[in-house]
């Protein structure tokens, strides 16, 4: 061992041992949104707030299906009762009227507070008689017997204008007692957790328990089928755990396995793995240093991208295998490998800079990565190897491999006639090449994206795509603000702009509105005068109305209504999911129903002073969010491909070989596009990661093609070693195209195909040499 | 399928429809004699004066209009005064309209099981249905088949609260009155003519 292989053989332990301190010290976190993109503007942070930890991302969707209602609506009602039991919900829900009482008591005890139809105007003579006349029609109607129970409290009927106005909402259907879907096959229930969805750890507690609870109210028959946001942060947890764990270990064994079959030696194979083993600790300790925190899907997956750092080592053992002396065999290809690292760190700088947390990640993992690769691969592996080294499968391969890249170039044209037509085929597609949908980001499984979709269509969740957000200094603000725009967007659809819409002030009106209607309730004797006046005339027995007056006297001196004293109402959750503290103040959230001129309805909104009210429409603006990103990952892919072009040119210092190294390339990711446009498959950004990855890997392979071997079993090594290489990555990839997680498929699918048609367009555009 | 066959399926869901075979032979005035009366009747078109007697109120209320029903199930009673509203049930689907104010609305009964069983007695006993009947009621039949008079009692305790009893009158196969009995001593009485077919 020379000098300067001590040198480096202590510097690199020191580096594995300062690593392995920040490793051990490193907190590991699942959180979803670290692939979602950043959001720039304050009312799409409060959709990503919401995402993370409103209400909405509490709600567990929970379909039982499989069987008769009647054992379904059994199933569903055992479980219902066993989740109520359980801390770690908040509410459960499945039509069986559970809540009804409570949310009616609360309702019929504050009517006159709640109701937007009290005003002086009502309560006087003249109003109360017109309320009368109306209370004798009802009275003949289908509505007859609820208002008989409760005319002489509420003669007004203050309940019935309540009860109208939130009946407009829609809601499940009901079939045995219990919600189900339309077509009555599957019960449906409604769960809110008591963590936010954020907490992966709580929310996969959460689920267990519904599957527990499950499995003691189902039979056989009936299947469970569980959905929302928090379920799918705790199921992509495990999904990305499982598949990144399996799928690496699967690729390990194999790529081992592999490695084993041409070297014949445990020792090699692991020598194989050191500078790997070595880029990956000291690549997660600087995503630990640079972000505070390493991202699961980093960790599990950022193995697979420096997957290139096992071709360094086979670069090595293939080149040393020749014989000679060790570090003369690697100065032949040093040159070529030291380019190809360069031209990967430029490929994978884009991701450093793109607006996804996790992205950014996986940049810094992979360019640490395999930088310490290839440095352990240079300065430390060779005063590693054993001191006679053999291939024999590189003897047996080689004049076959030499043969099939010289028969390659008579595929020239065709090959470049099949890129010509791809090219024609994915300029005549444009636009419509990219999966426009902001959900092809999400980590969650597309199946459980639709599974998703028709649970909350059962549920008869409205499908809110525009909703009026906003925002005030504080709750009464805000509540104010929310009775303001509510006004607004009643004209609005009272000129036929929009059907309906939601606002947390139906349920908690602000403190202002409170008082103006208790203040519009008459002194007793003033109200018991108009009630006289008023009932002159009609049919009523005389003190029929006692009860209403006494409950309107009541109303007069009652407190007002807070958040707390809706607590153990469902009404409290629906104030909750549309009433929310922000860092700086508070939002409020309108929901808006069937809306037809949005921009007509934008001209309605106007907010107090102090309040701000935008109207968002969700689907546009999620489109614009995920048009940025692409625009944005489009234009960093092509200055990192400039990058590897300028440095190719500075670097080969000739334009043939410029040429002969990037046109493989080029043809690489023009044909994979290609094949997955033809594949049916919509590009996502993370298919765009992918190809920026074929480049980076890829020029490798063409950049030891073109280089001027010194033999001809030089030249037969370099193309076993290419082999081997491609095969390792085909199989690492190859394997994460079969995850059920988008971003885990997008890339494995393009990266497998990508590679292997960058090494045969290597062999078949690239320069031919010769050593006849 | 071949004729005797055919002739033994006959036979066969006779036998499993003790209702019909049963009171096909039956001479006897009864329940299924008068369900059996009932189901005869596929359309039928009439007038009818409804009387509400209300606690609170000091006089009925009255109102009157149409009924048109078809079998099996779909009934339309169209209300003339004192305002035009009407109910129409359609299968499961009951259709709400009024022209003041003007409004529409339709729901399905099985999200209202309390609107369901009022529904139920009146679309069963038109259609002679004795086993949908016997399902929600306690079934008593009074007089003869000129003059009858059945009463229906709700057997869910939910419903007793609402209702108590239910009194259908009529003459063979026709419906004259249909009165409603609540526990409160409200009750309702409906008295409809049949126009000639």
């Amino acid at each position: 061992m020379t000098a300067a292989q001590r040198w480096a053989l202590g510097a690199w332990l020191a580096l594995l041992a300062a690593s392995a301190v920040i490793v051990a010290r490193t907190t590991i976190s699942t959180d979803v949104s670290a692939f979602l993109p950043r959001s720039p503007t304050p009312e799409q942070q409060v959709l990503v707030e919401q995402l993370r930890e409103g209400v909405v991302s509490r709600l567990a969707l929970i379909a039982l299906e499989g069987a008769s209602p009647a054992a379904l609506a059994q199933a569903s009602k055992a479980m219902a009762a066993e989740l109520r039991k359980d801390a770690s919900f908040v509410s459960v829900e499945n039509g069986d009227g559970s809540g009804d009482a409570a949310d009616r008591e609360f309702l019929w005890r504050h009517r006159y507070l709640l109701s937007s139809a009290v005003d002086a105007e009502r309560f006087s003579a003249a109003g109360l008689r017109e309320r009368l006349e109306e209370t004798l029609r009802l009275l003949d109607s289908p509505a007859g017997a609820l208002v008989r129970r409760i005319v002489a409290n509420d003669p007004t009927g203050e309940l019935l204008h309540i009860l109208e106005s939130l009946e407009a909402q829609s809601r499940p259907a009901t079939r045995e007692g219990v919600w189900f879907s339309r077509d009555g096959r599957r019960a449906l229930l409604l769960a809110q957790t008591r963590a936010p969805g954020y907490d992966v750890g709580a929310q996969e507690g959460a689920l267990a328990r519904i599957v527990q609870a499950f499995s003691r109210a189902g039979t056989d028959e009936v299947k469970l089928l569980v959905s929302g946001p928090g379920v799918f942060a705790a199921r992509t947890r495990v999904a990305v755990r499982n598949d990144a764990l399996r799928l690496s270990l699967i690729a390990t064994a194999l790529v081992a396995g592999l490695l084993l079959a041409v070297y014949r030696s445990g020792r090699l194979l692991a020598l194989g793995l050191v500078p790997i083993a070595s880029g990956a600790l000291a690549g997660i300790a600087a995503v630990s240093l640079g972000f505070g925190s390493v991202h699961g899907i980093t960790l599990g997956f950022g193995v697979t991208l420096i997957g290139e750092g096992v071709d360094y080592a086979i670069y090595l053992f293939t080149q040393a295998a020749g014989g000679g002396a060790r570090h003369a065999a690697l100065e032949r290809i040093w040159p070529t490998l030291r380019l190809g690292v360069l031209t990967s760190i430029c490929g994978f700088s884009a991701m450093l800079f793109s607006g996804f947390t996790g992205l950014a990640q996986l940049g810094l993992f992979s360019i640490v990565g395999l930088l310490v690769a290839v440095a352990v691969t240079r300065w430390v592996l060779p005063g590693m190897l054993p001191s006679t080294l053999a291939a024999p499968i590189v003897g047996a391969a080689g004049p076959w491999a030499s043969a099939a890249a010289r028969r390659a170039s008579s595929l020239r044209y065709p090959v470049l006639i099949l890129v010509a037509a791809i090219a024609v085929l994915l300029a005549a597609r444009g636009e419509r090449l990219w999966n426009e949908d902001l959900a092809s980001l999400s980590p969650v499984p597309r199946a459980d994206q639709a599974l998703d979709e028709k649970m909350r269509a059962d549920l008869g969740a409205p499908d809110v795509r525009f909703l009026v957000v906003i925002h005030a200094p504080d709750q009464e603000a805000a509540l104010q603000a929310s009775e303001a725009v509510g006004q607004g967007l009643r004209k609005a659809s009272q000129a036929g702009m929009l059907e309906g819409y939601e606002s947390p002030a139906d349920f908690l009106p602000s403190r202002q509105t409170q008082e103006a209607r208790r203040q519009a309730l008459p002194e007793p004797a003033q109200l018991r005068a108009n009630l006289e006046k008023a009932v002159a005339g009609l049919p009523f027995r005389g003190k029929v109305f006692e009860p209403f007056l006494a409950d309107a006297a009541a109303a007069r001196s009652a407190p007002p209504i807070g958040r707390s004293g809706m607590q153990g109402t469902r009404l409290a959750l629906r104030v909750d999911s549309l009433l929310a503290r922000r860092a700086d103040g508070w939002a409020a959230m309108l929901p808006l129903r069937n809306v037809a001129d949005a921009a007509g309805i934008a001209r309605y909104l106007t907010a107090p002073p102090g309040a701000q009210a935008v109207l968002l429409d969700l689907k546009r603006e999620s489109e614009q969010l995920y048009h940025s990103y692409r625009a944005q990952a489009l234009a960093y892919s092509l200055l990192g491909a400039a990058a590897i072009g300028a440095l190719l040119l500075a670097s080969l210092r000739s334009l043939r070989s410029f040429f002969a190294v990037t046109a493989p390339l080029v043809a690489a990711v023009l044909v994979t596009t290609g094949a997955l446009a033809l594949a049916g498959e919509s590009l996502s950004i993370f298919h765009l990661v992918g190809l920026l990855l074929v480049v980076a890997i890829g020029s490798n392979y063409s950049l030891l093609f073109d280089r001027q071997a010194s033999s001809q079993s030089d030249r037969s090594r370099t193309l076993v070693s290419l082999l081997l290489a491609n095969a390792t990555t085909v199989i690492g990839f190859g394997l994460l195209a079969l995850s059920r997680v988008p971003v885990l498929h997008d890339i494995g699918v393009t990266v497998g195909l990508g590679t292997v048609l960058a090494l045969v367009f290597s062999a078949i555009l690239g320069r031919r040499h010769d050593h006849a | 399928m071949t004729f005797g066959g055919r002739a033994r399926a006959v036979v066969l869901a006779a036998a499993l429809m003790p209702g019909t075979a049963a009171a096909a032979e039956s001479s006897t005035w009864d329940v299924a004699r008068l369900m059996q009366e009932l189901a005869k009747v596929k359309t039928s078109k009439g007038r009818f004066v409804e009387r509400r007697y209300v606690g609170i109120l000091t006089t009925p209320l009255e109102s009157s209009g149409t009924l048109l029903y078809v079998a099996p199930d779909r009934l339309e009673k169209r209300t003339l005064s004192p305002r035009v509203e009407s109910v129409l049930l359609e299968g499961d689907q009951l259709t709400l309209e009024s022209t003041q104010p003007k409004r529409r609305r339709s729901i399905r009964l099985e999200d209202y099981p309390a609107v369901g069983v009022f529904v139920e007695s009146i679309r069963s006993t038109l259609a002679g249905d004795l086993a949908a009947l016997k399902r929600l009621f306690e079934i008593g039949l009074e007089g003869d088949e000129r003059k009858w008079r059945m009463v229906l009692r709700p057997t869910d305790r939910n419903m007793q609260e609402l209702l108590s009893e239910i009194r259908v009158g009529g003459r063979g196969g026709t419906i004259g009155t249909i009165e409603f009995l609540e526990p409160n001593g409200d009750r309702s009485t409906m008295t409809i003519t049949r126009d000639p077919p």
